[in-house]
């Protein structure tokens, strides 16, 4: 009994003295945790997994993801935003980061977070939403589906994950590039909004390319045009909304890494060097490729760009919807 | 016909082969352990063990997680008749009956019940799936929100059916509950609603929390408070199967609770949950002894526990052949095959065969293994009401408030969770029911939501539920039922309000 409370002691402390010892050192000494602010199994929890592994092998520290769901990913967003800002609690954020305290400022309502709250560490990600209609449905092109909408203003319906959500910002951004209007029907997610299209309740469907490719594949969906600054890798043929002279629908699900805002500047360096390694990992890449999600790494000054011009493009198209009860 | 046998003699091959085998059979053992936890459902279960399938080929993957999904509700049915707190969501109605069952000794023939009929109809389901899944899919797409709806407001009827007790007092219950559904953020507008500045309320009161609440800590509270504690309910070994009687009482219901529970199953959402609820309401409405309902009535417990069985295979069934994440497990378990590399779509029967009748095949094996797992485990389930309640109830309030805090890491419902509690507890005390609130918290925000997503599909217009068949159609079986209702209500006006007087002086001795 004695014999077992020594040992017990002796493994305390030889768990606790050498990270005493190590905390003046250098970071990291203890697991980091990488919060997704979505459930498993979303495209923030994938896109964490492997970049939490990559990072793990980068650093040789272990690298743990943790689910904080609720409010649209606002529940993990203000955990992060209010954590200690050591680097130990980073966060995997999407586009909706942006969206949600503006639509918070919209309602006059203390918002969870704000943008300021967090330190870029960098985008490893970035998949333009693809503008698609049943196949069976009469537009043959963008400018077919555009030119049918301002003639039947209001009449063409849209399903999206939800208000304010990643997918109905794409659509709202490409109604004020076109001068069109559209008919929103919101879903809860991203999936049943795809169930929505495919079960014919909705004409159209702003979504990211890998969930719906294997229905276009299969003749169910029709590609009209993408949100991109380029072409879709595995639609070659489908124009870029920019081609088609609306420079201003452009949108992107992006994901990236951030940090609280306070975090040290050693500690800031340390991971986007870090990210920078695991980003370029054999490992990572394959993982990303069986998502069909491309890899787009871009950090400091690159990173802050993109992210205020996402920012500001987001928020202009939030102001733009502003309150739906208002409207009517 | 022919090519479908042959193609499932290849699932078996691939089925039986020992890594296949083996990660079946630990999808099992952990769905039942998931299960049988207060709380923790298959959706928490399957989260928790995604990243763990990462390593894995697709097939094993998917083997191992639909193990998990309907494992699940195997074990689910156990916390709800030994202690009165559902497993999760799609045990809540196995609470009522079952628990009473047990208090009267029968809790080991509740629960072989509860076994056998999931084995029935999750093997009887996969048949179902395998033959009728393309034609089956096709038509659970055209179930839209105005369908939906129709179908919600069908379920409506249920409260009806659900208290043995009071009429007025029922649909008081359930207004209340469908008013604490609408706390959260607002779909359509983006508006939280009822949040009080808490984030974590946004998305709602769970039903989790709230069924955990309302029955589990509710009866443990008026367990407490009474002066001399209950007496304990030893099991005897003989009275762990069911007699006679009671197969032969719960053969219907497990056949009817079987093709509902499919059919529903089929449909988007999370539709295992409501297929318990909507099976529950037949058996009482079809039984020759509804006033058994509540007292232990064996149907109260077969019927559901076969529906919410055999909608795991419905659920799968979109899933399979089309590719449409239908609901929030589904839609895991097709990230798990993108994660491997598998794109989910409506090829994928032609492109993966091995995958597909392998997956199918697989869940064959895993019903058995599951009968074989459940069967023995009654015997040693049932002794935990031995313990003596001053060390089983807090046992109880421990693992309650760990499984629910579980679920999202969420201190917010260990708070709903508490607080129901207390409420149930105070509305048992003036002999109301609570199983109506849980199904007004379930439903509301179904109904809100298909019937604000409808008006948006049509711009406002009501007709849009009368131009559409299939919502037309249930629309007016619901009137139906409304009508023949009422006939019955006018024609023995007098009489009902004698009864209703003798009924609650029953329930206060």
């Amino acid at each position: 009994m004695r014999a077992r409370r020594l040992a017990g002691i002796a493994v305390a402390l030889a768990l606790f003295v050498p990270h005493l010892a190590v905390a003046q050192e250098s970071y990291p000494s203890r697991p980091i945790t990488l919060v997704a602010p979505f459930p498993p199994g979303g495209v923030a929890d994938l896109t964490a997994r492997p970049v939490a592994a990559a990072m793990e092998r980068v650093l040789k520290n272990p690298v743990g993801v943790v689910n904080k769901t609720g409010a649209a990913g606002a529940v993990g967003m203000q955990f992060v935003a209010a954590s200690k800002p050591d680097g130990y609690t980073l966060l995997l954020a999407l586009s909706s980061i942006s969206i949600i305290p503006e639509a918070d400022k919209i309602f006059d309502r203390q918002p969870a977070f704000t943008v300021d709250q967090f330190a870029p560490i960098a985008l490893i990600s970035a998949d333009p939403t693809i503008l698609v209609v049943r196949a069976e449905s009469p537009w043959k092109t963008a400018r077919d589906f555009i030119d049918d909408a301002k003639k039947r203003s209001g009449q063409i319906s849209y399903s999206s994950s939800g208000i304010y959500g990643t997918l109905h910002m794409a659509m709202e951004l490409l109604s004020h590039a076109a001068g069109i209007k559209l008919r929103h029907v919101p879903h809860a997610g991203a999936g049943p909004a795809l169930t929505a299209i495919l079960g014919g309740h909705v004409d159209a469907l702003a979504s990211g390319p890998a969930v719906v490719l294997p229905h276009i594949k299969a003749g169910k969906l029709r590609a009209l045009a993408g949100w991109g600054d380029k072409r879709v890798a595995a639609l070659p043929d489908v124009p870029t909304f920019k081609e088609l002279g609306y420079p201003d629908a452009e949108f992107y699900i992006w994901a990236g890494l951030f940090a609280p805002r306070g975090t040290p500047e050693p500690v800031l360096a340390r991971l986007r060097e870090a990210t920078r390694a695991a980003v370029a990992e054999p490992d990572f890449k394959s993982a990303m490729d069986k998502l069909e999600t491309p890899i787009v790494f871009k950090q400091g000054d690159e990173f802050q760009r993109f992210f205020d011009a996402d920012a500001r493009r987001l928020a202009a198209g939030v102001r733009k919807v502003g309150r739906i009860e208002d409207k009517k | 016909m022919l090519e479908t046998l042959a193609n499932l003699g290849l699932g078996f091959s691939v089925a039986l082969s020992p890594p296949i085998l083996f990660y079946a059979f630990v999808g099992c053992v952990v769905g039942t352990l998931v299960g049988v936890l207060p709380g923790v459902g298959p959706l928490a279960g399957i989260s928790l063990l995604l990243p763990a399938t990462f390593g894995l080929d697709a097939t094993r993957a998917i083997v191992m997680l639909a193990g998990i999904y309907y494992g699940a509700m195997y074990g689910g049915s156990t916390t709800s008749i030994l202690m009165r707190i559902p497993g999760e969501a799609a045990s809540v109605m196995t609470c009522i009956d079952g628990y009473a069952m047990a208090r009267k000794g029968r809790g080991g023939a509740a629960l072989a019940i509860a076994a056998v009929g999931s084995y029935i109809a999750g093997t009887v389901s996969v048949v179902g799936l395998m033959f009728l899944a393309p034609p089956l899919a096709a038509f659970a797409l055209r179930f839209g929100p105005p369908e939906y709806l129709a179908l919600l407001l069908l379920g409506l009827f249920v409260l009806a059916y659900m208290s043995s007790g009071s009429m007025l007092k029922s649909l008081a219950m359930a207004s209340f509950g469908l008013l604490l559904g609408m706390v959260g953020i607002d779909q359509m507008s983006g508006y939280f609603r009822f949040a009080y500045g808490v984030v974590e309320l946004g998305d709602g009161l769970g039903v989790v929390p709230v069924a955990v609440g309302l029955f589990g800590v509710a009866e443990i509270l008026a367990t407490a408070g009474q002066a001399t504690p209950p007496q304990v309910v030893k099991p005897r070994l003989r009275e762990l199967l069911p007699s006679r009687q009671e197969w032969r009482e719960s053969a219907a219901p497990i056949g009817r609770g079987t093709v509902l529970g499919f059919l529903i199953g089929i449909l988007p959402g999370s539709a295992h949950i409501i297929s318990s609820f909507v099976s529950y309401a037949v058996e009482k409405r079809m039984s020759k002894h509804p006033e058994q309902f509540g007292q232990g009535a064996v149907a109260g417990v077969a019927g559901p526990e076969s529906a919410n069985n055999s909608a795991t295979s419905g659920a799968m069934v979109p899933m399979l052949a089309l590719g449409v994440p239908s609901g929030p497990i589904p839609a895991v378990m097709l990230a798990a095959m993108m994660v491997h590399g598998v794109s989910p779509g409506p090829l994928l029967i032609q492109q993966q065969p091995e995958l597909f009748w392998g997956f199918i095949a697989s869940m064959y094996v895993g019903n058995v293994v599951l009968l074989i797992l459940n069967l023995p485990l009654v015997g040693l389930f049932v002794n935990i009401l031995r313990v003596p309640y001053p060390y089983l109830y807090p046992a109880i309030l421990v693992f309650s408030i760990l499984g629910v805090y579980a679920v999202n890491g969420s201190v917010v419902d260990v708070w709903i969770m508490l607080i129901m509690g207390v409420l149930g507890w105070v509305l048992r005390k003036l002999s109301f029911e609570t199983a109506p609130v849980v199904l007004g918290v379930v439903l509301a925000p179904m109904i809100e939501l298909s019937l604000r997503q409808s008006l948006a599909m049509s711009d406002g217009h009501y007709a849009i539920f009368l131009q559409r068949p299939i919502a037309a159609v249930l629309l007016g079986v619901g009137l139906l039922l409304v009508l023949l209702n009422l006939y019955s209500f006018v024609r023995r006006g007098l009489d009902w309000r004698a009864r209703l007087a003798l009924a609650e002086k029953g329930e206060e001795t």
